[in-house]
């Protein structure tokens, strides 16, 4: 502290992806109801998690993101009938080829949000975003900038 | 690529933007972004002159992709759409930021908001470059209707259809028609025979050349979009242009509160068990005796925190309802009518209460949100079947009623085959399982799936003319859109390119409505753009970026992703 007075906070900045019917309905919700959640998020919506292609969350990450977050239907809500499932089966997968990559394994996260979770939305992007701020920033970008 | 020509708009929507995000330095900073010819700021977007204010630029300065900044897409993006429409651009070179709902709204410190808000809007600009002009797809409507439910409202939407010469397939899952109304006595507030009011519709329904009934029905899987849809009933194949969903309501189970006993004292009944008395005009204890004393006791599973948070809006009145009617069939009986707020809107509503309240009744209030009185079986000397104990609100005392009977009034919740239905014709619900509507204020009887309509009590709890007046809504929105002949339907479908094709078949295996064949003499995978409901997996899981999900493709993501990140 005493030390580091000029050094900026960090602000961590992270990438939600947001399935259009259940998890962005209710982080519209959130917004609807004005609950306050940190600045932190900023939201692609996509129509299913079942869309949301690995290279969206490595893209997210190359490019700055400290943190990435995918919110679907809960299981068996799913507008796609399995969408989520199919998001599921690849973020496991996908947490394992980040930590390959040297990404922190907790800097990428899947939760399921329905379109009346509103607070549940505003409350995992706090958490999230105090996970990510624990974390400090990602250095995928920087390490790719020195090495190319 | 023809050379981009960006309008950028940022809306204040009054202050629900402007207080909380610096709108107009944010005009002015992106007047200055690449391709950007024109940035502005203005008051709401969404209105008339906000509107012109895009078409006058379009037209002006030879504008070719939009982007506005303002509420959320599920808002306002086909408002907007409308916009470029008129101007003669095509509607998908638009591109919205949600900087109110997930920014403005949820946010307290206005630089970081404003940044948030640049960041999304730059996020927009990159992605709204790839956008590509889609064609509306134009398809006839079939003129059927297919209603699931066979209740009041079920009912009241299938006859209006019918009766303007429209088909209808009326399914429902039990072996009669009628639903909730059938195990009802009298209306309120007038004290008309339910029964009377029913049989006269069900004749209607049962006798309408128009009307094909299922009984004992459950909804198979549904296929299709607005204007043709199909499903199969009892094996045979029947095609559809909409559907309204009247699923209904469930009672509350009252054994849920262990204050009541419900289920444990025989003399503890709901509401719709009285109903049953009152229609055999049997009020009897379980030990075959008359009542000397009845209490009633409102709000049962709603209100409360612990079971449901919301008002089932119709128990006060049938309260009010069961008073007149225990009056007078046994005037000698006292009533106990045990409420927490009493709740009489509705016409003549208020009135009813009023007259009610001159018969012979007590009134008493009990503290809903904290303590909610126990019923105990009483002693032999208490010459009374049951004690209810709890603390009266207005007088601060905890006191003891006698009761013989005591009629619990349950709330309503959404059917238990609600959830499966909804996944059926793909449509949201709300915590409390019920279906939620497009709009909450503006569009309360259609729902985000186009050509699905929810009415009556499966949409929230509601009386008998809401029912109808929601059910008659549809069928009119129904024949409203039957009139216009064709609807525009959803082009955000999936697309093959066929030279990228690799026929490795991954799509088809990860499409969730079989919408992908394989061609086998081309070798490559098909969409069928019918089929596709444009969720955009196969897109995800195709190895070689042939399957695209239109207007939701790799290259329009990762720009927004890309742009998320241009600034600072």
């Amino acid at each position: 502290m005493e030390n580091k007075v000029n050094e900026k906070i960090f602000k961590p900045k992270i990438v939600g992806f947001l399935c259009n019917w259940c998890s962005y309905t209710g982080a519209d919700l959130a917004g609807t109801s004005r609950m306050k959640y940190d600045e932190s998020i900023r939201v692609v919506r996509v129509m299913c998690s079942g869309r949301v292609d690995p290279t969206f969350v490595l893209k997210a990450f190359k490019e700055g993101a400290d943190g990435v977050l995918i919110c679907g239907c809960h299981p068996r809500d799913c507008h796609y009938h399995e969408g989520n499932y199919k998001c599921l089966r690849r973020y496991h997968l996908l947490k394992k080829y980040i930590i390959q990559m040297g990404i922190e394994p907790d800097r990428l996260r899947l939760e399921w949000i329905s379109a009346s979770e509103g607070a549940e939305f505003a409350k995992l992007v706090n958490e999230f975003t105090q996970k990510i701020a624990e974390l400090g920033p990602s250095k995928v970008k920087q390490n790719i900038e020195t090495f190319s | 690529m023809k050379e981009l020509r960006i309008g950028v708009y940022v809306c204040h929507c009054g202050t629900n933007i402007a207080a909380m995000v610096d709108v107009e330095k944010l005009a002015k900073e992106l007047s200055e972004v690449k391709n950007v010819i024109v940035a502005r700021d203005y008051k709401y977007m969404c209105s008339d002159p906000g509107q012109d204010l895009i078409i006058k630029d379009i037209q002006e300065h030879k504008l070719n992709r939009i982007v506005v900044a303002a509420c959320s897409p599920r808002m306002h993006e086909v408002t907007f759409r409308k916009a470029l429409e008129k101007a003669g651009l095509n509607p998908y070179y638009l591109e919205m930021a949600n900087i109110r709902e997930q920014c403005s709204w949820v946010h307290t410190n206005r630089n970081e908001a404003t940044i948030k808000a640049k960041d999304l809007i730059l996020a927009a600009i990159k992605r709204v470059k790839w956008h590509e002009p889609l064609d509306k797809r134009s398809v006839p409507i079939n003129e059927a209707t297919l209603i699931i439910g066979g209740g009041i409202s079920g009912i009241s939407a299938a006859l209006e259809l019918a009766n303007a010469g429209k088909k209808v397939y009326l399914v429902e899952k039990s072996n009669k028609l009628g639903g909730i109304m059938n195990q009802i006595d009298l209306t309120f507030p007038f004290l008309n025979s339910a029964r009377q009011i029913l049989d006269r519709k069900l004749s209607e329904v049962v006798n309408h050349p128009n009307i094909e009934i299922f009984l004992n029905t459950e909804i198979g899987e549904i296929f299709g979009y607005i204007g043709n849809f199909e499903t199969q009933i009892n094996g045979n194949k029947i095609v559809f242009g909409n559907i309204i969903v009247a699923t209904g309501l469930k009672p509350f189970d009252a054994s849920r509160i262990p204050e009541y006993g419900y289920g444990k004292l025989p003399d503890v009944i709901t509401s719709l068990e009285f109903e049953n008395m009152l229609k055999s005009g049997d009020i009897k204890t379980k030990s075959g005796k008359q009542p000397q004393s009845i209490a009633i006791i409102h709000c049962v599973g709603s209100r409360n925190e612990k079971y449901n948070v919301y008002c089932s809006r119709v128990c006060c009145l049938t309260a009010l309802k069961y008073i007149n009617q225990i009056n007078s069939v046994l005037p000698e009986t006292s009533i106990f009518d045990i409420y927490a707020d009493m709740r009489t809107f509705g016409k003549y509503c208020e009135e009813f209460y009023s007259s009610t309240s001159r018969k012979n009744v007590t009134f008493l209030v009990f503290d809903q949100k904290n303590e909610l009185p126990k019923i105990r079986e009483a002693s032999s000397s208490d010459k009374c079947n049951l004690i209810i104990n709890f603390r009266e609100k207005l007088s601060g005392e905890i006191i003891e009623v006698p009761a013989d009977m005591v009629i619990l009034m349950v709330g309503m919740e959404a059917h238990e085959a609600a959830k499966e239905v909804a996944h059926k014709v793909g449509v949201s619900m709300c915590g409390n399982n019920f279906y939620i509507e497009r709009h909450p204020k503006l569009d309360p009887v259609a729902t985000t799936t186009d050509g699905v309509y929810v009415v009556g009590t499966c949409q929230a709890p509601k009386d008998i003319p809401d029912s109808i007046s929601q059910a008659k809504a549809a069928a009119a929105r129904i024949l409203a859109t039957i009139e216009a002949k064709t609807v525009d339907v959803e082009v955000t479908t999936a697309f093959i390119n066929e030279d990228l094709c690799c026929g490795c078949q991954t799509c088809i295996k990860v499409c969730p409505y079989s919408a992908i064949s394989f061609d086998a003499v081309k070798k490559v995978s098909i969409v069928n753009e019918v089929l596709c409901k444009g969720c955009g997996t196969c897109a995800a899981a195709c190895p070689t970026g042939a399957a695209k999900a239109k207007h939701f493709t790799d290259v329009q993501i990762l720009s927004q992703i890309e742009g998320l990140f241009s600034y600072a």
